[in-house]
């Protein structure tokens, strides 16, 4: 009786959990592409950082990034002298933000493009959408968006943001470079939006191993001490 | 009743290694908390400030703030500087030997010991009056032209500070019958080139 | 053993003189008299006590760093949001503290839920139990409370638009609706103000909480607890004491719940989405809404109460009434028979309860489509009809025999 009690508690948790996240990252209709990465990958972060830095940071900001961090991180762990290069004039502790000021911003794009420093985080589909964005490009089908506002994995297809890698109309020899800058910037977005995420994970092994051992031991506990009871 | 059947041996045991578990795991959860309310990251990374001495004209003190307190950057000027040795009778403690606060790793000569600072010129203190906290008025001419009565009659230069009325030299030392008990405290600091040095 | 030790040790018996803490020590914790007969349903009641110190401690912590000030920053971030951001990327530590926080209120419903459908299924909120069921459901809507005072707090997309559409609910009050609006909001719409106010709620609420959990376990404690078979239990015969049986079969429970507890904090503490929001990660704008706004996932069955009805006024009064019903429930059900083990009428009504319950919670959770709205309502009828037809049920269901002892 206890035990199909539990579990029927159990399937009915375990179902709730199983329904859920299928739902939550259903997108705004196409199907994401998948970005393979891996933010414990020190070389594609610090890869990513560069794109991000050469291309992205053109209009984008990380301020929830400074240049201090990228010293201090074990996942980028630059040199002193590197961040130097980078950072210019601006103060170590300063974010990573871009020159572009706001109200040219607006004046050029329409809009004031978003800090990036949450966005995996901040959009359904993570770094999946970021990949999927980036090697989105396309011509409108219908003709109405103009070259390089037209994005297949855009809510609306139209995007203010102007093909940032020159996906479009790219030559095919090129389709495997860009691609890996899509994915590499990809894992370094991924990577910011939180920052001690590798970190957490290794302490978690630890602390759930320890928790099974504990709870296995507090059973075994239970087991004897409930055994002066007679049902 | 199984009573007399129970194996008091293995219950004693596991009672035993339960116990121990649970207070592992209590330590455990205590770390992260304990551990949250140390300067954080961000707090950390101030506690350096690099400082540009081309910004400063010769005679002028600037206050600075290290890790939120307050520091003296001086450019003392070769008067100024000689009138250290002049007055050094009045002090209470002129080679700064009466507590580890008051001295640095680079105080090696007794010429260093005098000015207190790597390089003659630029003087760099903790602006907080060793006797309770208060920050010391810069008060740099000698004698009483400049300052009236706020300062003695044979005033060498150097600091007065408002709340007890202690009186510092152009090397943050103090003299003698001032409330404050030690010098002006040294600050950790290098040089990163020739005009530029690193607190802490 | 060693807690039989310290209470027999002198300091004990110097404090006991003082302060009658081993005698309350042995009545309501080691010696108190317990049902021998309890199932793992019966843990989620020091599991919620657990889970309310975990929200605590790690609340005090984050409120060490936390500014609740809704003042713009750069990049259209503001104060709160930057402080939050401080906390999981500066503070040592408080990436950990803040996802336990977050993860530790998605635990807190579910683990109470999970303690008052128990509480229906075994009918532990009939007699002499009213007070206790009573006081259970403040406990409630003081956690539904001080979820939605806090989950403002972030100053993200969801934190604002959830106040916003929450406050507005309290607007379609007649006469008093736009009093409690403003007194709400400390403005004409969610800001500044209404984060510093809800800040200091949220601070407020679970200190009244562990007030009214105190009350609730000595309301417990006088009429003691149900247990599976719903019979009356004879002091002796059929109870053990709580120490060490139910005490080391707590701490499994514990262990159980930690062990799903952390593997959510430290591996999937966003859950997809359901525990932190993705819009909750994009700052506060009160001039663009999220395309899909829905309260968190326990909220989410009395939003689709809410939602059945065409008219606002009604939907907030269902919404209401939905919750203010819970208060009834001991004076609507007649039976003399509490558990659903003995009632097979009941037990079939208190199973469809539950799902019509998740279908609620499901429902209010998508993007509203003209069927879902429907079954929404279906299951907003059922919910409604379960607690109409409760006293009528014992007229004509014939329970099974009870057992003489458990």
């Amino acid at each position: 009786m206890k035990l199909k009690q539990m579990m029927a508690v159990s399937f009915m948790l375990g179902g709730l959990f199983a329904a859920l996240p299928g739902h939550a990252s259903e997108g705004h209709g196409v199907a994401l592409k998948h970005a393979d990465i891996d933010v414990t990958d020190q070389a594609q972060i610090r890869r990513g950082l560069t794109v991000f830095t050469e291309l992205c940071m053109g209009c984008h900001s990380a301020k929830y990034v400074t240049y201090r961090d990228l010293i201090d991180y074990p996942e980028t762990s630059l040199s002193r002298e590197d961040v130097d290069d980078l950072r210019g004039d601006k103060p170590l502790i300063a974010g990573m933000v871009t020159d572009l000021a706001p109200e040219d911003a607006k004046v050029s794009y329409g809009k004031v493009p978003p800090d990036l420093s949450l966005i995996v985080s901040a959009r359904r589909g993570g770094a999946d959408y970021v990949y999927s964005i980036l090697t989105g490009f396309e011509h409108d089908p219908a003709g109405h968006v103009p070259d390089g506002n037209f994005n297949e994995y855009f809510p609306g297809n139209r995007i203010a943001m102007p093909d940032p890698l020159s996906w479009l109309g790219h030559d095919a020899a090129d389709t495997a470079d860009l691609e890996q800058q899509a994915l590499d910037v990809s894992a370094f977005l991924a990577y910011i939006s939180d920052p001690h995420q590798n970190e957490r994970r290794a302490i978690g092994r630890y602390v759930v191993g320890f928790l099974i051992l504990l709870t296995l031991v507090f059973y075994l506990l239970k087991k004897e001490i409930w055994k002066d009871i007679k049902h | 009743m199984a009573e007399d059947q129970v194996d008091s041996r293995r219950r004693n045991f596991l009672w035993g290694v339960a116990s121990g578990l649970g207070a592992v795991g209590v330590a455990g959860v205590a770390v992260p908390f304990v551990g949250s309310m140390m300067p954080a990251a961000d707090t950390m990374a101030v506690s350096t400030t690099e400082f540009n001495l081309d910004t400063l004209v010769p005679g002028q003190l600037v206050v600075i703030a290290w890790q939120g307190k307050p520091v003296f950057v001086v450019h003392r000027t070769e008067p100024m500087l000689s009138r250290l040795k002049e007055y050094e009778y009045k002090l209470k403690d002129p080679e700064s030997l009466a507590d580890p606060r008051v001295q640095a790793d680079w105080m090696k000569t007794t010429e260093q010991r005098m000015t207190r600072s790597i390089k003659p010129e630029h003087l760099v203190l903790i602006a907080n009056c060793t006797h309770l906290g208060c920050i010391p008025l810069f008060k740099p001419s000698p004698g009483r032209a400049e300052w009236g009565s706020s300062v003695p009659e044979d005033w060498p230069g150097g600091w007065h500070c408002p709340c007890h009325g202690s009186l510092y030299d152009l090397a943050g030392r103090v003299i003698d019958g001032s409330p404050a008990p030690f010098n002006l405290y040294t600050v950790p600091y290098k040089y990163l080139s020739d005009t530029k040095i690193l607190i802490g | 053993m060693v807690i039989e030790k310290m209470l027999n040790s002198r300091l004990a018996q110097w404090l006991d003189e003082r302060s009658d803490i081993v005698k309350l020590t042995r009545a309501h914790l080691t010696d108190y008299p317990t049902p021998k007969n309890l199932n793992y349903m019966w843990s989620f009641g020091s599991l919620a006590m657990l889970v309310l110190t975990i929200q605590i401690l790690s609340g005090i912590f984050l409120a060490m760093y936390y500014k609740p000030s809704a003042m713009m920053t750069s990049g259209g971030y503001s104060v709160a949001f930057d402080s939050v951001e401080r906390i999981m990327r500066d503070v040592n530590f408080g990436w950990l503290i803040r996802y336990m926080h977050a993860v530790g209120a998605s635990a807190f419903f579910i683990v109470v839920y999970m303690h008052i459908g128990r509480g229906i299924y075994y009918g532990s909120y009939k007699g002499p139990r009213e007070l206790l069921w009573i006081i259970g459901v403040v406990i409630l809507l003081i956690m539904q409370g001080t979820a939605f005072f806090g989950y403002l707090l972030p100053w993200g997309q969801m934190s604002f638009w959830g106040a916003t559409v929450i406050t507005n609910l309290f607007g379609a009050l007649p006469v008093i609706g736009s009093f409690l609006q403003e007194l709400l909001r400390g403005g004409f719409a969610v800001g500044d103000p209404t984060l510093n106010r809800f800040f200091s709620l949220h601070y407020l609420f679970p200190l009244l909480l562990a007030a009214i959990v105190g009350g609730h376990v000595h309301a417990l404690h006088v009429v003691h607890s149900n247990n599976p078979t719903g019979v009356d239990v004879h002091e002796g015969k059929g109870t053990i004491p709580f120490h060490p049986y139910y005490t080391v079969k707590d701490a499994f429970g514990v262990g159980v719940f930690l062990i799903l507890y952390c593997y959510v904090v430290f591996f999937h503490p966003q859950l997809g989405g359901y525990f932190i929001e993705v819009d909750n990660y994009v700052a506060a704008d009160n001039l663009q809404t999220p395309s899909h706004i829905a309260p968190v996932w326990y909220l989410t069955p009395w939003y689709t109460i809410l939602r059945s009805f065409e008219n606002k006024l009604l939907g907030v009064i269902a919404m209401g009434a939905s919750l203010a019903v819970l208060f009834l429930l001991p004076f609507l059900d007649r039976s003399k028979v509490r558990s659903a083990r003995y009632r097979p009428v009941f037990r079939q009504m208190v199973i469809l309860f539950f799902i019509s319950v998740l279908v609620l919670g499901y429902c209010g959770h998508s993007v509203p489509t003209p069927t879902l709205k429907l079954i929404g309502q279906l299951a907003t009828i059922y919910y409604f009809a379960f607690f109409f037809m409760l006293p009528f049920v014992h007229k004509f269901e014939k329970t099974r025999p009870l057992p003489e002892e458990i």
